[in-house]
C-alpha cells in the first residue's frame, strides 16, 4: 500500500516541482533529509558484491561501503538507513547523476575521461584487464583476440579499450557480467574479458574452477574507488575519511583477509606494492 | 548434456518467495509488482478512455495522443525513460520497484483506456437515454448504468490484457528489480544451469497465466448466464415453463 | 535552455552526439538490425501462425489438440523467459558440432528469430483462427461439396479469405512483435534499444538518446499501422458482415 502510494505521490511531486523548481542540494543534505545511505553496487561480481549460494548480497566492496556509512552516521550524529542497489557498467553513471544512488562501491575504474562527471575516493583495489578463456583454448592474451568473439559488459573499460585496440575483434555486449560469463561458459563466445580480480572471481565460483583459465598481461590499468557526484567534497571527505581510517587502523587488512586472504573467497595475496601504495595514500590527522 | 535439477530443488525457495511473491531482502516481486500494476492501470485506464470518449477537444485530443503514443512504443523504453527521468525530476532515490510500476501503470493504462472505450462504445444508446430522462447526473449513470454493463462486455479483453501485464512484469528485471526472472538469471549465473532454472520459471508463468484466462472463462459464464446457457440453466427453464 | 532552467534540472542538450563521431553509426546500426530482426520474425511467425491457426479449425481432433498444446505453451510464458532459454538454455540440448556452428553464425540473432518468431507465432495463430472461425461454415461445406479436399479449400479459399479479415489485428500483432525485438537487447542483440542505451554509456546524453530511439520506434509503428489501415481499405470483402475487430494483444 505504501508503495502504491508513493507512486500517486511522485506524480504529484513531479507537477509540484515542475512549478516550484528544485534547487541542488549537496549529497550530505540529502541523505541528512531523507535518512537513507544508498550504494549502488554488484550482484554478480564476485567477491566484490554478488549473491551467494545462501541468496544472501555481500562483498568486499559492499563491506567498505558499510564502513563509509558508519562514519556518515558519526558525521551526521544520527542513523541511517543503508540500502543497496544493483548498478552495473551500463547503469552505474545514469543512476549516479540522477540522485538514484549516492555512492557507487563495486569494480569501477577510476579513469581520468570519467572524472569529468564524476568523483571518485581513494583507490581501494589495483588491478588490471584480463581475458577469460576455457582450459585449452589457444588465446593467450590481446595478440591473439582479432577476429575472435569476445564478451564484454556494455558501458565498461574493457569493451571501449578492446574497441580501439582491436577493432578486429569480434564484441558481444552484455547488459551484464551474469549474461557475458554465462555466454562463455556456453561456448557462444571464445573469451570474456573484464578486470582480473573478478575473473579471478568467477573462476572460483564457478562450479568447475579447473576448466577457467586467465589469460593475458593486464592490457590496461584498473584502479578501483568508489564514484560519486562531482562538486560534493564535504560527502566525499567522509568517504575518504572512512576509507583511511581503516587503512590506518587495520580495519581495511581485515576485511582484504576476509575475502582475499588464504581462508576467504578468493585467495589473492597483497603484493607489498599495493600494500605501500595503500598505506601513503593516507595523509595525515 | 547432463540435467541438474538439484539446483532447481536448491533455490526454488528463493526464486517463489523473493522472484515470485517478494518477501525478502531485495524487495520487488513478480505479484507484488503485477497485482497494484493491474488495479491502478484499470482505474487510469477508465479515466484514459473515458476521456478519449469526451467530447470536448481538449480533453479528447490529449487522451488520443498519449494512447498514439504508447502503443506506438516499446515498453523497454518506456522503463529507461522512467528509470532516468524520475529521479532527475524529483530528486528522490526511487527503488527500482517504484519505478517499474509507475512505467507499467502509465503504458498499460493506453491499452486499457481502449478496451474500456470498446467496452463502453458497446453498451446501447438507449441506455445513456434512459438514464438522463430517469435524472440521473453523467457520474451517476456512468457508475450505475454504463459502466457495470461496459465492463461485463469487456471482461474477456481487459482480462487477456492483465495477462500481458502480468508478464510484462518481466521485464523490470532489466532494470534490476528482483522478480521472477531475475531471480531465475541470479541463480543461473552462479550455478550455471540457465535451461532447468528457466524452464522452471516458464512453468511457474505458465500456472498463472492459463489459470487467469481460466477464471476468465468462468467470469465470462457467471456474468451472462443467458449468452451461455448451461445445461442446468436450460433444465431450470424448461422447468419453469412447464410449471406456468 | 528554457525548459532546464524551468524544471530546475542541470542538462546541457547536445543533438550532435546522434550523427557525429564514431556514435553517428550507431543508431543507423541498430535500425538496420532491428528491421532485419524484425522481418524474419515475422515472416516465420506468420507461416507458424496460419498453419497452427488453421490446424485449430480443421475437424480432426489430434491436428487440434497439437496446434493447441503449441499455442497455449507458448502464449502464456514472458517472452523475455522465452529469449533467455532459447539462447542460454536450448543450445545446450543440441549435439556438439551443431552447437559449435551456431556459436560463430551469430547465435544472439538467430536464438532472438527463434524465440521472436515461435512466440508471435503462437499469438497470431490465435489472430488467424478467429479470422477462420468468422467465415461462415457454408463456404466450407460448398467447396468441399465442388470437389475440392479439405485441404485443398483450406489452402484455397479459407485461409486467403480469412487473411483479407484479418488486417487490423494482424497489423496489432506484427507492431507488437516490432516493438518486442528491443529485448533482444538482454541477448547481447545490438538492436536500436540497445544502441540507445551504448550511445548514452559513451556520451552521457541519456535524453537524446532515448528521445531518438522513441521517435524511430513512433515513425516505424504508426506509419506502418496507416499503410496497413490503407490495404485493409483496399482488401475489403464487401458483403462479409464478419470483421475481426478488436486483436489480443
Amino acid at each position: 500500500m505504501r508503495r502504491v502510494l508513493s507512486v500517486v505521490a511522485v506524480a504529484v511531486v513531479v507537477l509540484g516541482l515542475a512549478v516550484t523548481g528544485w534547487a541542488a542540494e549537496s549529497t550530505l543534505e540529502k541523505i541528512n533529509r531523507t535518512g537513507v545511505f544508498t550504494v549502488g553496487t554488484r550482484t554478480a561480481s564476485p567477491p566484490f558484491g554478488y549473491i551467494n549460494k545462501q541468496n544472501e548480497w555481500v562483498g568486499f566492496a559492499i563491506d567498505l561501503a558499510q564502513l563509509v556509512h558508519k562514519g556518515l552516521e558519526k558525521k551526521l550524529g544520527k542513523p541511517i538507513k543503508f540500502e543497496k542497489k544493483e548498478s552495473t557498467p551500463a547503469t552505474r553513471i545514469p543512476l549516479l547523476s540522477s540522485g538514484a544512488v549516492d555512492l557507487i562501491a563495486g569494480t569501477m575504474t577510476d579513469t581520468r575521461p570519467r572524472r569529468d562527471s564524476l568523483d571518485f575516493s581513494l583507490t581501494f583495489f589495483v588491478t588490471g584487464a584480463q581475458f577469460l578463456v576455457k582450459e585449452g583454448s589457444p588465446i593467450r592474451g590481446i595478440q591473439d583476440i582479432a577476429g575472435k568473439r569476445v564478451s564484454a559488459q556494455q558501458g565498461s573499460t574493457n569493451e571501449r579499450i578492446i574497441r580501439e585496440r582491436v577493432p578486429q575483434a569480434q564484441l558481444v555486449l552484455f547488459p551484464d557480467q551474469a549474461a557475458a560469463f554465462t555466454a562463455l561458459v556456453q561456448g557462444r563466445v571464445d573469451t570474456y574479458t573484464n578486470d582480473g580480480i573478478q575473473l579471478a572471481g568467477l573462476k572460483v565460483k564457478a562450479p568447475n574452477p579447473a576448466e577457467w583459465k586467465i589469460v593475458g598481461d593486464f592490457y590496461s590499468y584498473e584502479p578501483y574507488g568508489m564514484a560519486m557526484r562531482k562538486n560534493d567534497s564535504d560527502f566525499r571527505a567522509v568517504v575518504n575519511n572512512a576509507l583511511m581510517e581503516a587503512i590506518e587502523g587495520g580495519e581495511y587488512f581485515k576485511l582484504y583477509d576476509k575475502w582475499f586472504g588464504p581462508k576467504g573467497e578468493l585467495p589473492y595475496p597483497m603484493t607489498d606494492d599495493v600494500k605501500s601504495f595503500l598505506m601513503f595514500q593516507v595523509v595525515p590527522k | 548434456m547432463s540435467f541438474d535439477w538439484g539446483t532447481v530443488a536448491n533455490n526454488w525457495k528463493f526464486l517463489i518467495i523473493q522472484g515470485l511473491l517478494g518477501f525478502g531482502a531485495f524487495g520487488g516481486g513478480t505479484l507484488r509488482l503485477a497485482i497494484p500494476a493491474i488495479v491502478l492501470g484499470f482505474i487510469l485506464g477508465v479515466i484514459i478512455g473515458l476521456c478519449r470518449l469526451a467530447h470536448r477537444p481538449w480533453i479528447h485530443y490529449p487522451a488520443v495522443l498519449y494512447v498514439e503514443f504508447f502503443r506506438g512504443v516499446p515498453l523497454v523504453l518506456v522503463i529507461f525513460w522512467f528509470w532516468f527521468l524520475i529521479p532527475q525530476i524529483t530528486g528522490q532515490r526511487l527503488p527500482e520497484y517504484t519505478v517499474a510500476l509507475t512505467a507499467f501503470v502509465v503504458f498499460e493504462a493506453a491499452y486499457l483506456g481502449e478496451i474500456v472505450r470498446a467496452g463502453i462504445q458497446s453498451v446501447p444508446r438507449g441506455q445513456i437515454d434512459a438514464a438522463t430522462a430517469g435524472g440521473l447526473s453523467y457520474g451517476q449513470m456512468m457508475v450505475h448504468v454504463i459502466l457495470p454493463q461496459a465492463i461485463r462486455n469487456m471482461m474477456p479483453s481487459l482480462v487477456t490484457q492483465f495477462i500481458v501485464l502480468f508478464k510484462d512484469t518481466s521485464l523490470a528485471s532489466i532494470i534490476g528489480m528482483m522478480d521472477l526472472t531475475k531471480a531465475a538469471q541470479t541463480v543461473s549465473q552462479r550455478e550455471i544451469r540457465p535451461f532447468e532454472m528457466y524452464l522452471f520459471i516458464a512453468v511457474v508463468y505458465w500456472i498463472f497465466t492459463y489459470s487467469m484466462s481460466r477464471f476468465s472463462q468462468w467470469l465470462e459464464v457467471r456474468m451472462s448466464p443467458e449468452r451461455a446457457p448451461t445445461r442446468r440453466a436450460a433444465l431450470r427453464e424448461a422447468a419453469r415453463a412447464a410449471a406456468a | 535552455m528554457p525548459l532546464t532552467g524551468f524544471l530546475g534540472i542541470q542538462y546541457d542538450f547536445q543533438w550532435s552526439v546522434l550523427w557525429t563521431g564514431e556514435h553517428g553509426q550507431w543508431l543507423v546500426q541498430g535500425i538496420w538490425t532491428t528491421l532485419r530482426l524484425s522481418t524474419l520474425g515475422w515472416v516465420l511467425a506468420s507461416l507458424l501462425g496460419i498453419l497452427s491457426g488453421a490446424l485449430r479449425t480443421v475437424p480432426f481432433k489430434p491436428l487440434r489438440v497439437l496446434a493447441t498444446a503449441y499455442v497455449e505453451f507458448f502464449r502464456n510464458v514472458p517472452l523475455l523467459v522465452w529469449l533467455f532459454f532459447w539462447y542460454f538454455g536450448a543450445p545446450q540440448v543440441l549435439p556438439r558440432p551443431a552447437q559449435d556452428w551456431l556459436n560463430v553464425h551469430g547465435p544472439e540473432f538467430w536464438s532472438a528469430v527463434v524465440g521472436l518468431s515461435v512466440y508471435h507465432g503462437a499469438r497470431m495463430s490465435e489472430v488467424i483462427r478467429a479470422g477462420i472461425q468468422s467465415i461462415p461454415k457454408t463456404l466450407l461445406e460448398a467447396s468441399v461439396a465442388t470437389g475440392l479436399s479439405v485441404g485443398q479449400a483450406y489452402r484455397l479459399i479459407i485461409i486467403p479469405v480469412a487473411l483479407r479479415l484479418i488486417i487490423p489485428p494482424a497489423t496489432n500483432e506484427s507492431l507488437n512483435l516490432l516493438k518486442n525485438s528491443s529485448l533482444a537487447l538482454t541477448i547481447g542483440v545490438a538492436e536500436l534499444t540497445f544502441m540507445t542505451r551504448q550511445i548514452e554509456t559513451y556520451t552521457a546524453k541519456a535524453f537524446e538518446a532515448l528521445t531518438a530511439g522513441t521517435l524511430i520506434y513512433l515513425v516505424l509503428c504508426l506509419g506502418i499501422a496507416s499503410i496497413m489501415g490503407q490495404v485493409e481499405r483496399y482488401f475489403r470483402i464487401p458483403g462479409l458482415i464478419a470483421r475481426v475487430g478488436r486483436a489480443e494483444h
